[in-house]
């Protein structure tokens, strides 16, 4: 931590306040002791000018002594130590400049003995005041540093915690893929290359986006769309997507691959776990400037699943979650044999 | 003539097993299916001598599929991502194919399975041990499937009620009926969720929520009724596990 006085603006202050204090010292003496103007401006500005450079000295004291219970004991033996010698120099080198300066009569020099005193007392007064200011500054400080560093934790936390909650591509899809594409080149070697195309295009659009990043449905939906038409050469006419989407809602945002997880687990339940043809439907619209999703895949309510314990929707709430700072975004509802997703995506306010 | 069954429930995966397999004037496949309930019934219909298996399909896994055969054929098992099949066949013997595979070792492959159906040697012991090892390394149980007649049972842990130790089988009591299948108590008691289930006796394990009420039988002796009716000893062993589940 830098010199608070010598930082900035820091020493017009000091200054303004041993100036404000040098007149009132100046005063004092012409007051108290009928000294002539021109004496007493000299006596006050070498006193005070001392203590002017001592001062600015003083704030070492605090810098390197922290304020610790542990170490009280010897805090309070260097700010004696301190006080002891800082006093002492300063009444020592304005004595000495004011008896070569001062006209040198019998009576200035026992004024000026005689002020040893006070003008120690005072100095002790400089001493404990600057002393105190220099703490109240170090605390201010050191609490906006904390507050910095608080802030910068959180960000940090923030961060790993939607780096953790994306979702990542299942390699079990990507693997099936592969396979189903080496199949292809034996029996249709066009298809194959239109799914190897399209399998690019997904893995490109999933791997290569921020975290942060809101999309536009439109892109979002795009590689949704992908997503289907691969897992449809997969499954065949198992799989049956029948979307539903306005075109308003066309360009408004949302957290990039939020969707990707739920697709995953429609397709999952639906199809990985299904013998019979599945449909999923996905509808968009917007409501109260609100981008409002729904995801809706057929299921079999008498399935005795393995796995799967709501993992991928417990991370797509708390990522909204994260991102919008809104508790309760994600909605889910049983009907029969049909389960329900629906996100109710925050719009950012107009530019 | 060797006669092969390809299950997978893709199509695709069936379709590149069928061309790489035409290079085997030997093996005919004779059936194909989606789903291990189809599976079951095409391997009791034909008695194939090889078996292509996928692991995860809709309903019951390979895995589940292959527990219910009396006499299971020599399987290869093809599977896309997997840890806990690569780490089982890892330990075994028996052969695997990783999605996707070359066509140098799917050759491989079904030429060791050739030469094992021709030696006619010991498929069967192997595949128990291929169980054996899946129950050393299974990660939990979740749902049991079992077969009585024709029929396929899945099981799932809160349908049960409890387990009794008969032989080498173990009766399994659920709200689908009683059921029978080949495997130890100990692998039970191992890979059951602890919370639910409790061993009480060497013969018996116990569904926590089918509990119904805990009595003093003789001095020492403690009988436990369930919700269904039945009744059954607690071991002194299993007394103390009790009441330090129920905090009693």
């Amino acid at each position: 931590m830098n010199h608070p006085f010598l930082k900035n603006k820091g020493i017009i202050f000091y200054t303004a306040a041993w100036l404000f204090i040098a007149i009132l010292f100046g005063l004092a003496l012409r007051y108290f002791y009928d000294f002539s103007t021109k004496e007493a401006n000299i006596d006050s500005f070498i006193f005070n000018g001392t203590f002017y450079g001592l001062g600015l000295a003083f704030w070492f004291v605090v810098r390197y002594n922290s304020f610790d219970s542990s170490q009280i004991l010897n805090l309070v033996v260097s700010h004696l130590a301190a006080a002891a010698l800082s006093v002492a120099a300063g009444v020592f080198i304005t004595l000495t400049i004011l008896k070569n300066i001062l006209p040198q009569t019998e009576e200035s020099l026992i004024y000026l003995n005689s002020s040893v005193a006070w003008r120690s007392g005072l100095g002790l007064l400089y001493y404990a005041v600057l002393i105190l200011v220099y703490h109240l500054i170090k605390y201010y400080d050191d609490l906006r540093d904390r507050g910095q560093q608080q802030a910068q934790l959180e960000t940090m936390l923030k961060e790993s915690e939607l780096e953790m909650l994306k979702s990542q591509i299942n390699p079990h899809f990507i693997f099936n893929s592969l396979n189903s594409i080496a199949s292809l080149t034996i029996t249709a070697p066009n298809q194959a290359r239109e799914m190897v195309v399209k399998l690019s295009d997904f893995l490109r659009y999933s791997l290569g986006k921020e975290n942060h990043q809101l999309n536009t449905l439109e892109e979002e939906i795009a590689n949704l769309m992908l997503y289907l038409e691969i897992e449809k050469v997969r499954f065949g006419d198992r799989l049956q997507v029948e979307t539903q989407i306005d075109i308003e809602a066309l360009n408004l945002t949302l957290p990039n691959l939020i969707l990707q997880p739920l697709i995953e687990n429609a397709v999952k339940h639906g199809i990985y776990e299904s013998l019979e043809d599945v449909t999923i439907r996905v509808t968009a619209k917007t409501e109260n400037g609100i981008l409002r999703l729904f995801m809706t895949n057929e299921f079999d309510p008498k399935a005795v699943s393995k796995k799967g314990k709501g993992i991928g929707l417990k991370n797509v709430r708390e990522r909204l979650r994260v991102i919008y700072g809104v508790p309760k975004l994600v909605f889910t509802e049983t009907n029969e044999n049909l389960f329900t997703v629906r996100l109710d995506i925050p719009q950012p306010n107009e530019k | 003539m060797i006669k092969a069954i390809i299950v997978d429930d893709e199509k695709l995966a069936r379709d590149i097993i069928k061309a790489y397999l035409q290079n085997f004037a030997q093996v005919e496949v004779i059936a194909e299916c989606g789903d291990g309930f189809q599976g079951l019934k095409a391997i009791q219909e034909h008695e194939p001598d090889l078996l292509f298996l996928d692991i995860q399909m809709p309903k019951i896994t390979g895995f589940e599929m292959l527990e219910l055969i009396e006499n299971p054929p020599v399987v290869i098992f093809s599977t896309a991502f997997d840890q806990y099949a690569i780490k089982a066949f890892e330990l075994n013997a028996t052969d695997y194919l990783l999605k996707p595979y070359a066509e140098e070792r799917f050759k491989g492959a079904v030429q060791k399975a050739i030469d094992k159906i021709q030696t006619k040697a010991s498929a069967q012991k192997e595949i128990e041990t291929l169980t054996e090892k899946r129950e050393e390394l299974s990660e939990g149980i979740e749902r049991l499937v079992v077969k009585t007649g024709n029929k396929i049972h899945i099981l799932g842990l809160d349908q049960i009620a409890h387990f009794e130790a008969q032989d080498d089988y173990v009766a399994i009591h659920s709200d689908q009926g009683k059921f029978l299948k080949l495997m130890r108590m100990k692998h039970l008691e191992d890979n059951l969720p602890s919370d639910d289930f409790i061993r009480v006796h060497r013969s018996h394990i116990v569904s926590i929520k089918h509990i119904e009420k805990l009595e003093l039988y003789e001095k020492d002796s403690y009988l436990l009724s369930l919700k269904t009716g039945s009744q059954l000893p607690v071991s002194r062993s299993g007394h103390s596990k009790l009441k330090e589940v129920l905090k009693y």
